[in-house]
């Protein structure tokens, strides 16, 4: 039998290294390094007009002041438009340092180097920096009002207008048998890792070159970047993501002002410098997700289907577009769901505030776009009097209808074709799992108890998985160890155990002689990044790859050796072996001896391949097309990205005194097409649904109109507890993905996307209100309860009179 | 890189000139002034230890005069060395008569710096030349009013001791008699001598200068907006 971990539930071989404090995270390299710290901006939008360092001179261990005059050749130029469109027709990204004009509270104009972060903090706030004040735009209205530019030169705020259609909508909607109109709000929130962002950097002026230590997920372009911008050759520029205390996608930007400012400095100074972002800092100067505005039309018939959408989205995306307008094109094409929409439009206009900079937080647009289709279903439910399960199975695309092609363009640049999936079978597990149908016992019970019950349910489709590539590296050692290396990054989503179960099964070896290895331009130099749950897709495909390759070369030899043909060979915990006949075989570590033709024996197992001890005088010791090593380097490229798909259902219970927001049931079917570690993908879930719960109800930036972030703290900035976060009952459905060869799609991000539409079904149905704002506090919703303006929802109307309204 | 200043002196500007070209004064007024010395006409060579915050160190430098225009204008050629760094800058100093019998003193440097100091960032260097700027001019106003404190003869910091000239003018701290054209600033000694007091304005602004330059950080900062 063959050793096959894949699909097993292995428990994290990272873990124990990692909660017993013996990670590696950024701030743990370099003690005795110089520390940066940074002089921000307080104001939302100032001009520059002095810089005063007199009164940091005399701070003692004061190293080195810098500021906008300090940048030269490309460092003196903007920051890099990531990922351009042709949509994004006013791109503006800001300098490392601020040159004359701040756009947002929070961004760098001064950085202060010193022996160590406390007297660099001394230094920094003794630096003087005088600003002429400008006028402030702050949310998305305002934005789209344009009384004030954010950059003088876009006068209406409007960064990009994205736009996709399928059909022709105006007609479509005016030929629907009934139409509805609504505009919601879904606030910002952020990634909040535990770990902020990080830079170690030290220069070798021997050498010179440069090592570059970054808290983030892309390493290899980080690299890149750094090279370029301060004009160094790439290979003398090596960038180590090393442990990660989480991304959940704000590391994906890149480069960040800090992560080529402190190499910058690091070569000025020949010295090693560090920063490490402070919480503040990550509140302010890093990145926000999430705030839009959705202007929604749909057009549907009597039974709910839909007819026809039209969408307008105002999305905010902050002061700068470092990242381009992928988050709006998520959001745009992720809106569809799991459902057929004979005619779809979308408009996003992506529009400047001047707020932190808005990129991907996980889910990425997706949360949003599931807010909006699925609180329309909600809408067509209520309008029609029908059970919104009913109405969502009736849109659903069906089993029989793979591939689907929604004819609309993705966020990597390829169509949006779903390529498997069972939508109703989906639906179908979750109303099993939640109880859907004993929902009015269940509310008829909490009433008796003077609470008010509610459920409510979210579907989402997910692309994952995007391209263009990821790679893979295995080799086995003569020691039998084998070392597995690919070029994305992990933030703690357990890369070593998944990458080495696939490898494990592909090869048959023991997963403890396997070793992985990832984010780190030492051991491989191309890769795009860990996003759009994308991992599992692209660099474990990759590494099944290559493993292959390794299984394909270890047979050819073995086979020599053991006078039989490859096919009839096998290998397992790390023996190749003939099918059926024991004790012919010979280790996989001796394999790898032989596979590289020696002249010296350093240890007693190279002697195997030695020259005198290898005897086959027909060929040269290395064959023509081969290469010496047992190790095989492949590279996985998908035509186009994979969609997963899920349901979530919540309910909710609402106590009528203090109009607190209980959780008290939230189930979750999951697809994510094969499971590598079903025990990682729970994690995954449950980690996504605390989140999907914090911007449901708890998280969110509050910004005052002079674009002051109020709750920049975990004092003010509320993040649910374990104690806010549900139990979730979780139930899988495997379709796989014809589209790579492990057939799996991503899981990384689905566990937070449905949570703000879910959990808003769910409170509307409890109360009875309209629910078009999110996240809701109990304040908001006591307010909106008790407020004349609210809009009742027919059900609730339909219920009234039954006593569960307060 | 550019640094530009000015100072409005209280005395005319023929005292202004008188003073700040008596390499006495300029001795004990530039900021970390160690040692001046006469080596030829319009040319000194001098020690200058810096004291502030990463740009610490002593710099040996020489200065030269050029184009002088009594009472309204020279050009100074200053270059200096130090372990933090080197440094090397024209300067060209203008007197101009202002109200009530004072001196309106500009300078315009143009100053290359190298070696570790260069790393720095700009504010940091030019933050530095112009506190020790002031502090210079402030010295010789203090001078000029008569409101300046004769120095104690006190003895440099061993930190403040440089190679170049007279080791025997720092030794044990005491004071010792200086060959002639030595003239010890406040942070060497106090020892005045003759000199040609005329071509020791230099020293003044140059001092702080070749201070501030030294400082300068010309590399690859260097670059003008």
């Amino acid at each position: 039998m063959t050793t096959k971990l894949f699909g097993e539930p292995v428990r994290r071989r990272e873990d124990a290294r990692l909660i017993v404090g013996k990670g590696r995270y950024l701030d743990d390299i370099g003690h005795t390094a110089l520390a940066a710290a940074f002089v921000r901006s307080p104001h939302a939008h100032a001009r520059i007009t002095d810089i005063d360092v007199e009164g940091a001179l005399d701070v003692d261990g004061l190293v080195a002041i810098y500021t906008y005059d300090d940048l030269t050749g490309p460092m003196a130029e903007p920051l890099p438009v990531l990922i351009p469109h042709p949509q994004l027709t006013e791109p503006r990204t800001n300098y490392p340092l601020a040159r004359d004009v701040v756009r947002h509270v929070g961004e760098a104009v001064v950085m202060v180097v010193a022996t160590d972060r406390y007297v660099a903090e001394d230094a920094a706030e003794r630096i003087v920096v005088t600003y002429e004040e400008l006028p402030v735009v702050v949310g998305v209205d305002a934005a789209h009002e344009a009384e004030a530019a954010v950059h003088d030169d876009v006068p209406d705020n409007v960064a990009a207008r994205h736009r996709q259609e399928t059909g022709d909508v105006e007609p479509a909607l005016a030929a629907s048998p009934r139409t509805l109109s609504f505009t919601q709000y879904i606030e910002r929130s952020a990634s909040m890792p535990m770990e902020g962002k990080g830079v170690h950097a030290r220069w070798d002026a021997d050498d010179r070159s440069l090592r570059v230590y970054s808290s983030t997920q892309a390493s290899t372009s980080v690299r890149a970047a750094i090279a370029a911008k301060l004009e160094l050759s790439l290979d003398t520029v090596e960038v180590v993501a090393p442990d990660v205390g989480g991304g959940f996608g704000v590391k994906i930007v890149h480069p960040w002002p800090e992560e080529l400012l402190v190499p910058m400095a690091a070569i000025a100074l020949q010295a090693e410098v560090k920063w490490a972002e402070d919480r503040r800092e990550h509140f302010i100067s890093s990145a926000h997700e999430r705030q839009q505005r959705q202007d929604i039309t749909v057009g549907f018939d009597d039974d709910g289907r839909v007819t026809a959408l039209d969408v307008h989205v105002l999305h905010d995306n902050g002061a700068y577009t470092p990242y381009g307008i992928i988050v709006p094109i998520i959001t745009a094409t992720q809106l569809v769901g799991p459902y057929v929409i004979p005619v779809y439009r979308v408009q996003v206009d992506s529009v400047y505030t001047n707020t932190v900079i808005v990129t991907p937080y996980r889910g990425a647009g997706r949360p949003q776009a599931c807010y909006a289709i699925e609180r329309t279903m909600d809408r067509i439910a209520d309008e029609l009097g029908l059970d919104r399960a009913v109405v969502r199975e009736r849109n659903l695309i069906q089993p029989d209808q793979f591939p689907y092609d929604h004819h609309l363009t993705f966020q990597d640049g390829r169509p949006v074709i779903y390529d498997s999936g069972d939508y109703p079978g989906l639906v179908d597990k979750l109303k099993d799992l939640v109880g859907w149908s004993e929902a009015e016992t269940l509310r008829a019970e909490a009433a008796a108890r003077g609470k008010h019950l509610g459920i409510g349910m979210a579907l989402y489709v997910e692309g994952t998985g995007p391209g263009p590539y990821e790679g893979g590296h295995v080799q086995v050692l003569g020691s039998g160890k084998v070392l597995v290396s690919t070029g994305l990054t992990s933030q703690g989503q357990g890369h070593e155990t998944a990458f080495a179960q696939i490898v494990a099964s592909e090869l048959g070896v023991p997963i403890e002689d396997i070793e992985v290895t990832t984010g780190d331009t030492r051991r491989f130099g191309y890769a795009v990044g860990t996003f759009a749950s994308r991992a599992a897709v692209m660099s474990g495909n990759a590494i099944a790859l290559a493993a292959r390759g390794v299984r394909e070369k270890a047979l050819r030899i073995a086979a020599d050796v053991l006078e039989a043909a490859p096919e009839d060979l096998e290998i397992d915990e790390g023996l190749v072996q003939v099918k059926g006949v024991p004790g012919t075989s010979i280790p996989l570590r001796t394999v790898a001896v032989l596979s590289n033709p020696l002249r010296y024996a350093f240890d007693e197992a190279a002697k195997q391949a030695t020259q005198f001890t290898t005897h086959d005088d027909s060929k040269p010791p290395v064959a023509e097309g081969d290469a010496p090593g047992l190790e095989h380097r492949d590279y996985y490229s998908p035509l186009r990205s994979t969609f997963a798909s899920g349901a979530h259902a919540a309910i909710v219970e609402i106590d009528p005194a203090t109009w607190e927001i209980d959780i008290v049931k939230y189930a979750v079917v999951h697809d994510c097409g094969n499971v590598v570690n079903p025990m990682i993908v729970e994690g995954q879930v449950q980690g996504g649904v605390a989140q999907g719960v914090g911007g449901a109800l708890y998280e969110r930036m509050v910004y005052d109109q002079d674009g002051q972030l109020q709750n920049a703290s975990y004092m003010d900035f509320l993040m649910p507890y374990s104690s806010e976060v549900p139990d979730v009952v979780i139930d899988h459905q495997t379709t796989p993905s014809p589209l790579n060869p492990l057939g799996i799609k991503g899981a990384g991000e689905a566990g937070v996307i449905p949570g703000t539409a879910a959990i808003a079904s769910a409170i509307e149905d409890a109360v009875g209100r309209r629910i078009s704002s999110m996240p809701i506090s109990p304040t908001e919703l006591y307010d909106l309860v008790r407020s004349p303006d609210s809009e009742m929802t027919a059900a609730a109307a339909g219920r009234a009179g039954t006593g569960v309204m307060a | 890189m550019n640094l530009d200043g000015s100072a409005v002196l209280s005395a005319s500007p023929e005292q202004v000139w008188s003073v700040i070209t008596d390499p006495a004064v300029l001795a004990r007024t530039i900021p970390g002034c160690e040692t001046l010395e006469q080596v030829g006409d319009d040319e000194y060579k001098m020690n200058v230890s810096v004291g502030v915050g990463a740009i610490r160190g002593t710099y040996a430098g020489e200065v030269k005069l050029s184009d002088k225009q009594h009472p309204t204008s020279y050009v100074m050629h200053a270059s200096g060395a130090g372990a933090p760094g080197n440094a090397r800058a024209q300067v060209t100093i203008n007197l101009e008569p202002a109200d009530g019998g004072r001196t309106n003193l500009t300078y315009s440097a143009d100053a290359v710096i190298g070696g570790p100091v260069a790393g720095v960032g700009q504010r940091m260097i030019t933050g530095v030349a112009k506190r020790m700027a002031g502090q210079f001019f402030k010295a010789i106003d203090a001078e000029l009013t008569g409101t300046a404190v004769p120095v104690a003869a006190a003895a440099p910091s061993a930190a403040a001791v440089s190679s170049t000239s007279d080791a025997s003018l720092v030794a044990g701290g005491a004071p010792v008699a200086a060959p002639s054209r030595t003239f010890a600033g406040k942070a060497g000694e106090h020892v005045r001598t003759s000199g040609d007091v005329q071509s020791l304005l230099m020293g003044a602004v140059g001092g702080a200068l070749l201070t501030l330059i030294g400082v300068l950080v010309g590399y690859r900062l260097g670059r003008h907006r």
